[in-house]
């Protein structure tokens, strides 16, 4: 059944986009280690950062596709399911720096020895322990998504609406966590990391495995994304988007369809912010802010949503093109991003990789329509006289 | 009404007087209406009449502010939602003819078909030789099989209607609901679907809405007039449309 | 401050004092050379009832810490701290009396309880002053730290006293200073009721204080007083919060109107609204920057001048939007939702090219500066000013839309899109209007909102999802729901505060609009019928 499963995830172009990154996987750390620093191919570790980055951040584009693309709910608070997996991943360094804070508390992290904290609130037990923290960073976000898409997937809360509450739950999350009293470091977040299982955060072979699993972790949630969306599960998701009473009223229960969705989804944007903190070094409450999950958007748009492909391609292609710019013009980037928002929805609706495909699908199209010609028979005559 | 304690014995649907009012407006008011396991039955009506409304309390999308819904004498509909209903086994065909546009011809069926219809089962759903044969033999009832591999999106309007009619086949529901099947059909398709609808109510009770009547009288079978939300008249079309009360309504206007 | 209220005090005491001088105060003063905290005390009683308020300087300078006496021949000066030494000013006068070295003078030691004795005394002596002002606020002094030694005092001066509003103030005065002398009991049952009749927290204090030591007959009415006060001091706390929460009420009204317009009557998602009240702000901004290089004397006609010019700024924004990207997307609102935040984005980025990332400075003109009281509660003036431009406009933009033949065919286009435009109505030019209408409310607003808050290039952000909530907890399309969710969203908000701090009522708000929403996803005051199904 699983087999199966899988088996039907692995259709041309997903084994080729998993290919690429199992390749990237290898190929970058292995140039960025193994080639001395004055070589051609030599890949500086802050480029290897980067990169890692881009990974993540297309990760968190795959999710959102999950439920945008697929199932037309648009989130604009996925940032605040990314931001949570990143918190998780954060309290776990946060407690392997152990002694080796500014105040040296073996126990406590630095800022709550600034901000008088007796004894570890309750919610940072188990983070010192890594299988722990990694349970948490599926289930902090899935519990999340989990309790929202109840409520709201029950009530049928839709469309518009849905995407404005998604984005008051991170803009409360946003507020929440800039308190201090909520124990997560307030406005300056949680950084200073040191280690992560023993191994310096620093270092470049730690920087190299990190970039290789974000590679590795993005082609496992691709493959896990295509076997869900080309299942008969992914039929009715689509079902939901394009027609969604149809589907309710043969029989299946829309919202639990969505509330799974949602939930895998939440799972895997927390999987994206928890390999992205350990590359960057940090993570604050600004992750929370309601304009990322909307930049989000705009990634999964630039490249395709309702494609696999695509959202993974636009996320890196604009955080490329953030990256340039904010180094070369910083004055222009927003002028870009904006623009490229207003020229994606008005020339290219489907995206890039959508555009491509839709190509491909109308030459299809007409292929079929040219052999039903032949053998056709007398109502469908009659109705397309009738066109 | 006398004769409940019989009706209600064999009845496959029940409706006694059913209201609801949308602002104060009744759309619904009083109705009683029953169909019986096998049935076809035609319900005629002028815009506005209540038929979709009627419909969609039957289906659970509107819930009536009074009055008692039962299907096969037991089962109280106005406690449950479409998911439930539509398991129940009443599929239900929109005025506007709604699949899947981005879907093949193919896959819509396949949605359709009565299978698990939970995450997991959907999730490592395979089609089985059953299954397939099943969507075959639907393709060639609803007249599809040609175009089985085209998206949805791309048949004509008539097509639509058919792959909707197809959809609610493969939903294998003991009463079937469907609104307005031929608005917008050129005379050669609504004399195809007519013959279509007598051919599924072979094995299941059908309860047409219409304005066509022409249609009607193809299909002839008992008539049901609705207006203003009531029950006007009932009975063979010859019956119905002779009432004073129907021409005055409905067809004298 | 402090100094304003000593040349003052100089002022008038130049004019009027010796006239009511029983006898010399001098020799008194100086006796505080030699005195113990006990003497000080007896001998402030005594400076006091010379009745002269020449020697209030000379109070104040002893409550400061600034009197000294001159070790050679124990004479007490006033002494301001000048190079090495001091200035000495003669303890009556006022006039100059020389320098001294450092250690020529030793300070006149003081502590709380002669502070005390002192501010009583000041106020007792400055009841007598022949300016208005300063009884009134001699009075308000007394009221404020009664004491029993004032007593006679007040009653001279309640005596001698014409002005209306100065009388009232002295009996309230009187009736404090009765509590904490050894008056008769039925003396002081009226004053209780005189001070229960004042009300307010300081009345409320002064009961409180001399619950202890009263006469146990006096009890049961004391009691009865301080309960009525603590029931009334209540209901103004409330209607201090109510008025909080209908200030920030207005704003947020302010800042949803234009969207319950371009979201709520059109359907589109415009993320851009934010940008519209920045817009509208910036335009103020730059019309007083004008007026400031240009007609300084029109200071105070800004804004009346900047609210048209914001509004044509920001509609004619507006207009050039829909015209340009909104109009290729109706009907596909989430993606109107893309393209307006990249519109925002651009808007922002644009301000922030021409003005700077950095705060700028937007004026208030005089009329909407300071604040009065009503009863137990303060009004500011821009606040008030605020509720009342809120509700003018909401009543014009209601007016509109119901009574004018533009409403009718807006909200023709937005029912029925194709059959307005069969019959006759020009659709396109109904969309602009009617996008650019929404816009440039947004432009008044912000043109309001600079009044009172930070105008930056970030300023639309900070309203944007206030904005969208207030429209949708509303209802979509009802503006009496915009004014009616704005409006209690703001008094809720006001009231969890003080239980649960701003931001954590923030929080809670929030979360109390989602669940809302999960029950009524159409908002308090839905449309009802088809076509908002489908
Ligand atoms: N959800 C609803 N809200 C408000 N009015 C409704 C709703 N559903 C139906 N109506 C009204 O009820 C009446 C009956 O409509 P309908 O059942 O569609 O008639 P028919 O299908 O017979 O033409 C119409 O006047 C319609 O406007
Ligand atoms: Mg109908």
């Amino acid at each position: 059944m699983i087999t199966s499963f899988i088996h039907r995830a692995l259709e041309g172009k997903i084994v080729v986009a998993v290919a690429t990154l199992l390749g990237i996987a290898v190929l970058v750390p292995a140039l960025n280690l193994l080639t001395p620093p004055d070589s051609a191919f030599h890949i500086p570790t802050y480029v290897m950062a980067l990169f890692g980055k881009y990974l993540c951040y297309a990760l968190l584009a795959l999710a959102l596709d999950l439920v945008w693309g697929y199932c037309g709910i648009l989130s604009l608070g996925h940032g605040a399911f990314f931001a949570l997996g990143g918190y998780a991943m954060g309290m776990y360094l946060m407690r392997q720096i152990g002694p080796r804070g500014v105040y040296g508390n073996p126990i406590l992290p630095d800022f709550m020895v600034f901000l008088n904290y007796k004894e570890l609130p309750w919610f940072w037990h188990g983070f010192d322990w890594f299988v722990f923290a990694m349970v948490m960073v599926l289930l902090v976000p899935g519990l999340l998504a989990f309790i929202f898409g109840w409520f709201a997937f029950r009530s049928r809360v839709n469309g518009v609406y849905l995407s404005i509450i998604t984005q008051a739950m991170t803009y409360a999350l946003l507020l929440a966590f800039f308190r201090n009293d909520m124990g997560f470091g307030g406005n300056n977040g949680l950084t200073d990391f040191k280690d992560i299982l023993g191994f310096s955060v620093q270092a470049d072979g730690t920087r190299a495995v990190l970039f290789a699993i974000s590679a590795i972790m993005l082609s496992l949630c691709l493959i896990v994304a295509s076997a869900i969306t080309r299942s008969k599960f992914g039929k009715v998701l689509v079902g939901v988007r394009d027609a969604e009473s149809r589907v309710r009223f043969l029989g299946f229960r829309v919202e639990n369809i969505k509330l799974f969705t949602f939930v895998v989804s939440a799972m895997f944007a927390g999987i994206a912010g928890a390999l992205f903190v350990p590359q960057v070094g940090i993570i604050n409450p600004g992750e929370f802010a309601p304009a990322n999950s909307i930049e989000v958007v705009v990634w999964t748009a630039v490249g395709g949503r309702g494609t696999l492909i695509g959202p993974i391609i636009g996320a890196i292609l604009v955080n490329a093109g953030k990256s340039f710019f904010t180094g070369a013009f910083p004055e222009f980037w927003l002028f870009a991003l904006g623009g490229l928002f207003i020229a994606v929805t008005l020339f290219l609706p489907k995206g890039i990789v959508g555009t491509i495909q839709h190509g491909f699908r109308t030459r299809r199209a007409y292929k079929a329509a040219a052999e039903a010609e032949k053998g056709r028979d007398a109502p469908v005559a009659i109705a397309q006289a009738a066109e | 009404m006398n004769t409940i304690a019989e009706t209600r014995t064999k009845s496959l649907l029940y409706l006694e007087n059913v209201s609801v009012a949308f602002d104060g407006f009744k759309a619904i008011n009083s109705l009683s209406f029953v169909v019986e396991p096998g049935e076809l039955r035609a319900i005629i009506g002028p815009n506005g009449a209540g038929k979709t409304t009627m419909m969609d309390i039957i289906t659970g999308k509107t819930r009536p502010d009074s009055g008692t819904v039962l299907f096969e004498d037991s089962i109280d509909l106005t406690k449950k939602d479409e998911a439930d209903i539509a398991q129940l086994g009443i599929g239900r065909k929109f005025q506007k003819p709604t699949v899947f546009e981005s879907h093949t011809v193919w896959d819509n069926l396949e949605l359709a078909l009565n299978r698990d219809r939970g995450v997991f089962g959907t999730l490592f759903y395979r089609l089985t030789a059953e299954d397939k044969t099943r969507i075959e033999e639907i393709l060639e009832t609803v007249r599809l099989t040609h175009r089985k591999d085209e998206y949805a999106a791309n048949l004509s309007h008539g097509q639509k209607q058919w792959l909707e009619i197809g959809m609610l086949l493969a939903q294998e529901p003991k009463l079937l609901l469907v609104d307005e099947p031929v608005a917008g059909m050129t005379d050669a398709e609504t004399v195809e679907t007519a013959i279509l609808l007598k051919e599924i109510a072979k094995t299941r009770s059908v309860v047409v809405v219409e304005h066509d009547m022409g249609f009607i009288r193809d299909l002839g079978v008992k008539v049901t007039c609705l207006a203003e939300g009531s029950v006007l008249a009932e009975g063979s079309i010859d019956f119905v449309s002779s009432d004073p009360k129907v021409i005055e309504n409905y067809l004298g206007r | 401050m402090l100094i304003r209220l000593f040349s003052l005090i100089f002022l008038i005491l130049s004019f009027a004092a010796p006239s009511f001088a029983q006898s010399d105060p001098k020799p008194l003063i100086n006796h505080l050379a030699k005195a113990d905290f006990a003497e000080a005390e007896a001998l402030l009683g005594q400076i006091a009832a010379t009745g002269d308020t020449r020697v209030v300087p000379a109070l104040q300078a002893f409550s400061d810490g600034d009197l000294y006496f001159r070790k050679s021949d124990n004479l007490v000066f006033i002494g301001k701290a000048a190079g090495a030494g001091f200035d000495l000013i003669d303890p009556v006068t006022g006039a100059s009396a020389g320098q001294a070295a450092k250690n020529a003078v030793t300070k006149i030691k003081i502590n709380n309880n002669l502070r005390r004795v002192i501010r009583s005394a000041m106020g007792g002596l400055t009841l007598m002053s022949p300016d208005r002002g300063v009884r009134l606020s001699a009075a308000d002094a007394v009221l404020r730290s009664p004491s029993a030694e004032n007593l006679d005092l007040v009653e001279a001066a309640l005596a001698k006293e014409t002005d209306r509003e100065v009388k009232a103030r002295m009996e309230e005065a009187r009736a404090v200073s009765v509590l904490s002398s050894d008056r008769s009991v039925d003396e002081k049952r009226g004053a209780i009721q005189t001070i229960k009749a004042l009300g307010g927290r300081n009345a409320l204090g002064i009961l409180g204080s001399v619950s202890g030591s009263i006469d146990a007959s006096l009890k049961p009415d004391l009691d009865a007083a301080i309960s009525a006060i603590q029931s009334e001091q209540q209901l103004w706390d409330m209607g201090q919060n109510v008025w909080y929460g209908l200030s920030l009420g207005s704003v947020l009204l302010l800042a949803a109107i234009g969207l319950a317009i371009t979201f709520g009557v059109m359907g589109i998602i415009n993320m851009a609204h934010g940008e519209m009240v920045m817009l509208g702000a910036y335009s103020t901004f730059v019309v007083q920057q004008l007026i400031r290089d240009h007609a300084p004397g029109l200071f105070d006609w800004s804004l009346a001048i900047a609210l048209p010019v914001a509004f044509l700024v920001t509609g004619a924004v507006g207009f050039v939007i829909e015209r340009g990207i909104i109009r290729f997307l109706y009907g596909r609102p989430l993606e109107t939702l893309l393209a307006t935040w990249g519109v925002s984005l651009i808007l922002q980025q644009t301000i922030r090219s021409i003005f700077g990332p950095t705060n700028q400075e937007v004026g208030n003109p005089s009329w909407m500066s300071g604040s009065f009281p009503i009863g137990g509660m303060t009004i500011t003036w821009n606040r008030m000013w605020i509720i009342v431009f809120s509700l003018t406009i909401f009543f014009a933009l209601l007016f509109v839309m119901k009574r004018t033949a533009y409403g009718l065919n807006m909200r023709a286009v937005t029912q029925n899109r194709r059959m307005a435009s069969s019959m006759g109505i020009k659709t396109p030019w109904v969309d602009a209007l009617t996008f650019a209408l929404g816009s440039g409310i947004a432009g008044i607003a912000g043109a309001a909102l600079s009044q009172i808050d930070n105008v930056s290039p970030n300023l639309g952000q900070s309203y944007i999802i206030d904005s969208f909530m207030v429209v949708v907890f509303g209802g979509v399309g009802n503006l009496w729901g915009t004014l009616i969710a704005a409006l209690s969203l703001g008094v809720l908000n006001k009231f969890l505060e003080p239980v649960t701090g701003a931001v954590l009522g923030k929080i809670l708000v929030l979360v109390l609009i989602i669940l809302f929403i999960q029950k009524r996803p159409r908002g308090l005051f839905a449309l009802k019928g088809r076509a908002v199904e489908a």
